[in-house]
């Protein structure tokens, strides 16, 4: 393998991770907002007993 | 998803003229697919809620958070489509970023978008759903312009592989590599879609019960 076809994979493997780092961020992130919502739900119910 | 990734890392060959940098294609083109089918999701649901908010509240609650979602998971495949643009970009045309028609146009997308969640996020009384759906409509304008950039003008991104001019398309040895990553990337973008649909219409929810509350308490009082 030349130098320039390591650059061509590290280049395709850097494109790879920015991809699935964003894409499970964002996953994240609904998975956080969702929690955050299911307990404001609760305590609306507690508030109303 | 894995599936796809074996075939696009291992299965699919390198480019003839670009080598190994042009695998990138099989998550950079489906992030673009998937974009534009969401701002198209958006779009028609933006005017959904435009028609349907007097008389049909509840429906036009749905129309409203199918908007979001489609603008908001459309962003998030955008944002991929433009960060991993720019990295085959960087090795294939020696430079990270031009201000080219089809670049240009797609960042204006972004930008548009983005100011709708922003809007969204920042704005508040009854007149942000609405404003919110207006801008949704103007902005899935530009995605028609993004597709056809690189026919109507000059410039440096490739010239379309689908549809384009006469000979162009592609090995069926790519292209198989190329649908399983089509598929994967709408499949994990609908489950996300559908995910961001039930937290803003769970939000919805809670926002008419805290309503509904504050009202109660008013009226006792």
């Amino acid at each position: 393998m030349n130098q320039s076809a390591i650059v061509d994979h590290e280049f395709v493997i850097a494109a790879y991770i920015v991809t699935w780092v964003i894409q499970l961020s964002y996953l994240a992130w609904l998975g956080l907002k969702w929690r955050a919502q299911k307990r404001g739900a609760a305590r609306l119910k507690g508030g109303r007993r | 998803m894995i599936w796809g990734f074996y075939q696009a890392m291992y299965v699919a060959p390198n480019d003839a003229n670009q080598g190994e940098i042009s695998r990138i294609l099989y998550y950079h083109v489906p992030s673009w697919a998937v974009t534009f089918t969401f701002f198209a999701v958006s779009f028609i649901s933006s005017i959904g809620f435009l028609a349907s908010r007097r008389g049909h509240a509840e429906r036009a609650q749905m129309f409203d958070a199918w908007a979001l979602a489609g603008a908001e998971v459309g962003v998030v495949f955008c944002t991929v489509g433009l960060t991993t643009g720019p990295i085959w970009a960087r090795r294939a045309w020696g430079i990270w970023w031009t201000w080219d028609p089809r670049l240009t146009t797609t960042l204006v997308l972004w930008l548009i978008y983005v100011s709708y969640l922003l809007l969204r996020r920042f704005a508040a009384g009854p007149q942000m759903q609405t404003l919110a759906a207006v801008l949704g409509i103007f902005g899935a304008l530009d995605v028609p312009i993004v597709y056809m950039s690189n026919r109507w003008w000059r410039t440096m991104h490739p010239a379309p592989v689908f549809g384009g001019a006469p000979g162009s398309g592609m090995a069926p040895s790519m292209l198989h590599p190329f649908l399983w990553n089509l598929l994967a990337w709408f499949a994990w973008g609908i489950m996300i879609l559908f995910i961001r649909y039930s937290v803003e219409r769970h939000r919805q929810n809670i926002a008419a019960q805290e309503a509904d509350a504050a009202l109660h308490e008013t009226s006792s009082i």
